[in-house]
């Protein structure tokens, strides 16, 4: 096992996908905005589910918004190019459901779990002994999951759709995410043992 | 000292850590969360790539985001302990208290369940909400606009069943 371990970091580091410590430091930032911007608590993400918390869905709406712009703008003067994920309708409807479902009820994303992890909070331990126990099962039983996942119809953007006006697209797009970012209103959850520690 | 960033300059860094992700100077590639699951359960169950098909096929993927992911809990844990003073011990969150109820058996429980659902669905989706929802819609993919309308239909349905609609 130590020396799989020991191999994930020579993967990367063969790979010219950003050294060692650039991957570190990407997760690094990463933990830290979801942190310092509560976005892993149990309260933000079910919060959301309950309709009492929409920080979540703003900074998501946000973030989108000015990333896609970004990114368009970065790929065009050559430092950077799209990796969209292929269409297969199977596996994102059926995932989508189970995903939405899971993250109503455990309060966490893959993403904000180990965050939360980091913080102390032993019940998202748990359910990532079960997020592992999952990604167990779906890596033996793969041939299985294949089949509901369905034929990929390609990766397909909005750019397919809108030849010659790329640019114009992207604007809308990434205009109209932000504007809906700001106009859902700012609701918020908060836990209250959080806030007593605050207080020392 | 702001314990808390605000909801919009978290979106700004994140959409600033979401460009040096994809940039040449960054990583050249999107930031993802959940292929690093799949990938921790074959180093930790000692499963063979060569006998499963799908661990060749995140062999690069799961390994980028096991590193990022190690960033990650460093990041979070600093974080908790000298600006936003949450780490604690916990097993039952306030929230789940006040709309669910107070057993810690049945956090637990949920919790490992949803646990176990929350990665098959990441990954007969191919992404969660890094991978789809940020990465993906921000190059206007159509899996991720689908991904991410279906996903939050889901949480909202599932939020208004599974949770009481007063405190308790």
């Amino acid at each position: 096992m130590i020396e799989r371990i020991l191999n994930m970091f020579t993967t990367v580091s063969n790979e010219s996908h950003g050294s060692l410590l650039v991957v570190l430091l990407i997760g690094v930032v990463f933990g830290g905005i979801i942190q310092y911007t509560r976005i892993d608590k149990f309260e933000k993400i079910a919060g959301f589910a309950m309709l009492r918390d929409t920080t979540i869905v703003k900074l998501l709406f946000l973030a989108i918004g000015l990333a896609s712009i970004g990114l368009y703008f970065m790929i065009q003067a050559g430092y950077a190019s799209y990796h969209p994920k292929p269409l297969i309708l199977g596996g994102i409807i059926v995932g989508g459901i189970l995903f939405g479902a899971s993250m109503a009820i455990m309060g966490k994303c893959p993403g904000t779990g180990p965050v939360s992890i980091a913080e102390g909070r032993v019940d998202v331990l748990v359910g990532a002994i079960g997020g592992i126990l999952g990604g167990l099962v779906f890596t033996v039983y793969y041939d299985f999951f294949h089949k509901i996942m369905g034929e990929s119809l390609g990766k397909i953007t909005l750019f397919d759709y809108f030849h010659g006006h790329e640019t114009a697209l992207i604007l809308v797009f990434g205009i109209f995410l932000s504007i809906v970012s700001f106009l859902i209103p700012l609701k918020q959850e908060f836990d209250e043992a959080d806030l007593e520690q605050l207080k020392n | 000292m702001i314990r808390r960033m605000p909801w919009w300059l978290g979106a700004v860094m994140m959409a600033l850590l979401l460009l040096f992700t994809f940039s040449t100077f960054g990583a050249d590639r999107p930031l993802g969360a959940s292929t690093y699951v799949p990938y921790f359960s074959g180093i930790l169950f000692n499963l063979s790539p060569e006998k499963y098909p799908y661990l060749k096929e995140v062999h690069f993927a799961g390994a980028w985001e096991g590193v990022m992911l190690l960033g990650a809990l460093a990041g979070g844990f600093l974080t908790s302990v000298f600006i936003t003073k949450s780490f604690r011990f916990s097993i039952v969150p306030s929230g789940w208290k006040k709309y669910k109820n107070s057993s810690v058996i049945s956090r637990l429980v949920w919790s490992f369940v949803s646990g176990f659902f929350l990665i098959i669905g990441a990954r007969l989706a191919g992404g969660c909400t890094s991978g789809h929802f940020l990465s993906g819609m921000a190059q206007t993919a159509l899996s991720s606009i689908l991904f991410g309308a279906v996903v939050l239909a889901s949480v909202m349905i599932t939020g208004k069943i599974f949770y009481k609609s007063e405190a308790n």
